[in-house]
């Protein structure tokens, strides 16, 4: 492994941090091309164990958006 | 209900050191509610433990089960063809589970991921209290339902005492005062009277240890 | 929020890796924003250990 790249996990909510997201590239507004979207219907659902799972499965950082 | 605390990760990961099949075993009823030791916190320290092992590059198996309750025969056996596929049980239940679990499985290793706390109730989100000590004598219908055992820091069964200020009590300025609570409670129930009530000393010979109890239909049997 | 923090360090995480963001539908600068925040802090904090450990084997 020569240089890093990092996983980058981003749990989003459908209704507001995806779709800015979404918005994001409709204003083709560069961002680190490192994150993983993750889109739920609402970030409500989010609970510690998918953050933890997400860990687990390799991630270097997690977010949630919403 | 039985309310808990889950012991510190570290301890929990010392006690499994050397361990590489463990079986965790989660309990549906108090430890769920108290939110330590449900299907979720077995799922919670699960990975947890996963994660400390791929840190340092160890293999783990980890099992994990949540029975109806650990305090009863019937669900425990319901481990019983899984339990030996594994080196080590860790019981998220209270103390009670813990070793009716092991009691039951007397061949294999059984651990404890709790701290059992006391008998309470659910006093807001994520907020438990002690209730009740069990002391096999209740005194609630004298002391308009307020339990001087537990609430009392010295268990004055005739309070208050001097250390009452304002309410609050002596012990620690940020705790009630049992027996100022109860005079509240009883003026309120306009039971004022029964303050003046005199306790004898407290049986301290019902509360046998360990405790059991037989249900006078089942007497015959034991 | 707090919680994942606390277990993730009891693990050994550490938990800056962990975050969360508010938005609104229409905050397409708060989402790159955060997006690249969380990789720079990846990049500083190096690989997620457990990953590293698994490559390495």
């Amino acid at each position: 492994m020569n240089e890093f790249e990092p996983k980058v996990v981003a749990f989003c909510c459908q209704y507001c941090a995806y779709s800015a997201a979404d918005l994001a590239g409709s204003m083709r507004l560069q961002y680190s091309p490192n994150v993983r979207i993750v889109k739920l219907m609402c970030t409500g659902k989010v609970d510690v164990i998918h953050l933890l799972k997400a860990f687990e499965g390799g991630a270097d950082a997690v977010f949630v958006a919403g | 209900m039985i309310v808990a605390d889950r012991k510190p990760f570290d301890d929990i990961k010392a006690m499994l050191e050397g361990f590489e099949k463990i079986l965790i075993v989660g309990c549906g009823e108090c430890v769920s509610v108290c939110m330590v030791g449900g299907e979720k916190e077995v799922e919670i320290l699960a990975s947890q433990l996963r994660m400390a092992a791929g840190k340092e590059g160890k293999k783990i198996e980890i099992g994990e089960i949540t029975l109806e309750r650990q305090c009863d025969r019937e669900y425990l056996e319901l481990l019983k063809d899984r339990i030996n596929n594994y080196d080590v049980v860790v019981s998220m239940a209270c103390g009670a589970g813990v070793q009716f679990l092991a009691e039951m499985y007397d061949h294999k290793i059984v651990l404890p991921a709790t701290n059992t706390r006391f008998i309470g109730v659910t006093e807001g989100e994520g907020v438990w209290a002690e209730r009740c000590r069990a002391c096999s004598d209740c005194v609630l219908a004298e002391t308009g339902g307020i339990c001087p055992v537990t609430i009392c820091a010295k268990g004055l069964l005739n309070g208050p005492c001097g250390g009452t200020n304002d309410g609050k009590c002596e012990v620690d300025k940020n705790k009630d005062c049992a027996w100022t609570l109860i005079y509240n409670r009883l003026d309120k129930l306009g039971r004022l009277d029964s303050i003046r009530e005199i306790f004898p000393a407290k049986r301290y010979s019902v509360q046998t240890r360990p405790g059991r109890r037989i249900h006078e239909a089942f007497k015959e049997k034991e | 929020m707090q919680y994942a923090k606390k277990l993730l360090d009891e693990v050994g995480i550490d938990s800056r890796r962990v975050e969360m963001f508010n938005m609104g539908a229409s905050d397409a600068q708060k989402f790159t924003g955060a997006a690249d925040e969380m990789t720079e802090r990846a990049r500083e904090l190096g690989p997620n250990p457990i990953r590293a450990k698994k490559r390495e084997s």
